[in-house]
């Protein structure tokens, strides 16, 4: 599907609507990157205000999710979309839910992150979870443009990144045993670390499954549950016919 | 006659002119009317192959020349020739102009993008890559508020505030400070010009730094000399002749730290960048207590009044509110003559609180009016000295006002005496009783 045929709508009115939710959604993906960036600033520089503050503008992003779940309704009682556009309204239900999700992970990184900042810091400052986040971020950012753009190639290599994230987890898993094995004094704070990346994990699953809501907006096809190689191969080979 | 009536009259002539021809050889023949008719069809079946020929030419364009005739046809050939030349230097022209345009939009260190009516990106040139992390081709047709989603851009650019301009940091790998700018033009279309303004900001950050450490550091030598001269001055072993520079010395030690006391506030002020949401100050209480204590100074005019038409207290921050209040009473007060008056008064309206510190001092210069609150900023030097300011106050009153959403409005006249309001907006204002 080429994305001008979301230009061509009979019933302008309709068009902008769908742009509009569109929109909403982005902006909704903007918040939820900022509380994203602000947890693991929070976190890295022991900022627990920070944190705190994280954790306490979840409503925010729940406000938007209702928001925008509201209007999907309003849409999709009044204007009844078929095709392409009942699949924009459907993807857009499924990805304020993910969003939503992040901004939840957020909340639990801000608080957590908020907890550690008043104990002692560990030698490396958290560099592996550093690391793990801006490798997050700009998943999440990548996927969103991906969105916005509506392009599917891009998606296609976002959602791939989601390996290299569960690798990074395994290792500050593996790492985080390895301290708790050494000096038992550093459960706690191990077990929060654990925690947080495990978040992080999550937040590039979110961001994965954006991806996949991409290709689903663009080409009609659910590629959830499949091998992401199959999925490329069979888009390549549309793309080249 | 007009020009088409000379043009009817010419071709007229000519096609007589044929006619004739025609006649002339029918005569030869003694066929007059078929003589005319092929002189007609003959003229007719010439033009129609000169026709077909310049046709075929402009067509397929082989040559530059157009087809080899004589006549009127030769002339239309020309004119196209004429036509198209003139054509191909405009256009040639044109696209010069365009590509030095596009030459020097692109070599412009900011990025510029150009929006339609609903925010979508028309054209961007090439530093819109870097600094905005747009695609080329990929981008055109997209809203630009679906691309800078973070949630400050993201209202700047719908809500297109009065000043159109913003400074943010934008996260990623380099942490990024950009200064945006809308510009409307056209027909509800807009250019969004930003500018990479990293290297300022770290500027002013080294600067801000460097102001707090330095007064920082100066404030402990400063104790122990100011320690000393206290010490010398209650001293009775000192001989009489030094107690006058002793004195002096201390005078001068005190103002110092006062000076560095400002430097200190002031740096603090400027580093909290985010608006205070604070609790509720009761501002009557605050201001009597003001009042109080400027009732105590050693030299000051003969009557300091407050008048409280509210008991509204305002949200905020307490120490900062008094610091910047203590700072407009003190200054009424020590400019004020003996025989002078200082009026408070804390009132509000539709638009909000508005607190007024009024004298009938000396009054300001106008000229003076707009730097007041610029830092180290003095009307008349002499005079602020032996006052013993330190020419911080007015500005520390601004930064603490815009803390609180609050604006200082300064109104004076020479001679008969100035009046500093602050304004404050009524989502500040508070009662008792918690909000």
């Amino acid at each position: 599907m080429d994305t001008s045929n979301l230009g061509q709508h009979i019933s302008r009115r309709f068009n902008e609507d769908l742009e509009h939710l569109r929109s909403k959604v982005l902006s909704m993906g903007g918040l939820v990157e900022q509380q994203l960036s602000q947890a693991v600033t929070a976190l890295v520089e022991g900022d627990s205000a920070l944190g705190e503050a994280v954790a306490r503008n979840d409503f925010q992003v729940n406000a938007m999710e209702v928001a925008i779940d509201e209007e999907c309704q309003r849409i999709l009682a009044t204007r009844a979309p078929a095709a392409g556009d009942l699949r924009v309204v459907l993807a857009v239900i499924k990805s304020i839910t993910d969003l939503e999700r992040v901004g939840d992970e957020c909340e639990k990184i801000g608080y957590i992150g908020s907890r550690l900042a008043a104990q002692e810091r560990p030698a490396d400052k958290y560099r592996e979870l550093k690391h793990l986040g801006r490798v997050v971020q700009d998943m999440l950012h990548a996927a969103l443009d991906a969105y916005a753009r509506l392009d599917s190639e891009s998606a296609l290599r976002v959602a791939q990144q989601d390996r290299a994230v569960d690798e990074e987890y395994e290792a500050i898993q593996r790492q985080c045993i390895t301290f708790m094995m050494e000096d038992p004094r550093t459960i706690r704070r191990a077990l929060d670390s654990l925690l947080i990346a495990r978040a992080l994990e999550r937040i590039g699953d979110h961001a994965k499954n954006l991806c996949e809501y991409v290709i689903y907006m663009v080409h009609g096809k659910d590629i959830r549950h499949t091998r992401l190689e199959d999925v490329e191969s069979e888009l390549l080979g549309k793309l080249a016919k | 006659m007009s020009g088409s009536g000379k043009l009817i009259v010419f071709a007229a002539a000519r096609v007589l002119g044929i006619v004739a021809l025609g006649a002339l050889l029918g005569l030869a023949f003694e066929q007059i009317l078929i003589g005319i008719l092929v002189a007609l069809a003959a003229s007719l079946a010439w033009h129609w192959v000169e026709l077909n020929r310049l046709a075929f030419w402009l067509r397929n364009r082989r040559t530059a020349d157009p087809p080899r005739t004589f006549g009127l046809w030769s002339e239309v050939g020309a004119i196209i020739v004429r036509l198209h030349r003139r054509k191909r230097y405009h256009k040639a022209r044109m696209l010069g102009v365009l590509r030095e345009l596009r030459e020097s939009t692109a070599a412009l260190p900011d990025a510029v993008v150009v929006l339609n009516a609903s925010r979508e990106i028309q054209w961007f040139n090439e530093p819109a890559f870097i600094l905005l992390g747009l695609k080329r081709r990929r981008d055109q047709g997209i809203r630009i508020d679906n691309l800078l989603r973070q949630p400050e851009i993201h209202d700047f650019l719908v809500k297109a505030p009065e000043d159109r301009s913003l400074v943010v940091q934008v996260p990623g790998d380099v942490k990024r400070w950009l200064l945006l700018r809308l510009v409307p033009f056209g027909e509800g279309r807009q250019l969004l010009l930003a500018r990479d303004v990293t290297a300022t900001q770290q500027l002013a950050t080294v600067r801000r730094d460097f102001v707090a450490n330095a007064s920082h550091e100066l404030r402990t030598p400063l104790t122990v000399i100011a320690g000393y001269l206290e010490a010398l001055d209650a001293d009775t072993e000192v001989p009489e002749a030094l107690r006058g520079p002793l004195s002096e010395m201390r005078r001068q030690s005190d103002r110092m730290r006062a000076l560095l006391d400002d430097l200190l506030s002031l740096s603090k002020l400027d580093a909290s960048e985010t608006e205070i949401r604070g609790e509720h100050v009761d501002l009557p209480e605050l201001l009597q207590q003001l009042h109080r204590d400027a009732k105590l100074m050693a030299r000051r005019p003969a009557v300091i009044e407050l008048t409280t038409d509210s008991s509204q207290g305002i949200r905020g921050d307490r120490a900062l509110l008094h610091s910047a209040f203590w700072n407009l009473l003190e200054n009424a007060v020590k400019y004020t003559p003996n025989d002078g008056a200082v009026r408070m008064r804390w009132w509000l309206d539709a638009a909000g609180g508005h607190l007024s510190v009024s004298d009938n001092g000396p009054g300001i210069a106008p000229e003076h009016v707009p730097r007041l609150t610029e830092r180290f900023y003095r009307v008349d030097a002499s005079r602020s000295r032996e006052t013993g300011g330190t020419g911080l106050g007015l500005a520390i009153v601004k930064h603490a006002l815009q803390l609180h959403d609050a604006q200082l409005d300064i109104h004076s006249t020479l001679g008969s005496g100035s009046v500093f309001t602050c304004h404050f907006p009524s989502t500040r204002l508070s009662s008792a009783r918690g909000n």
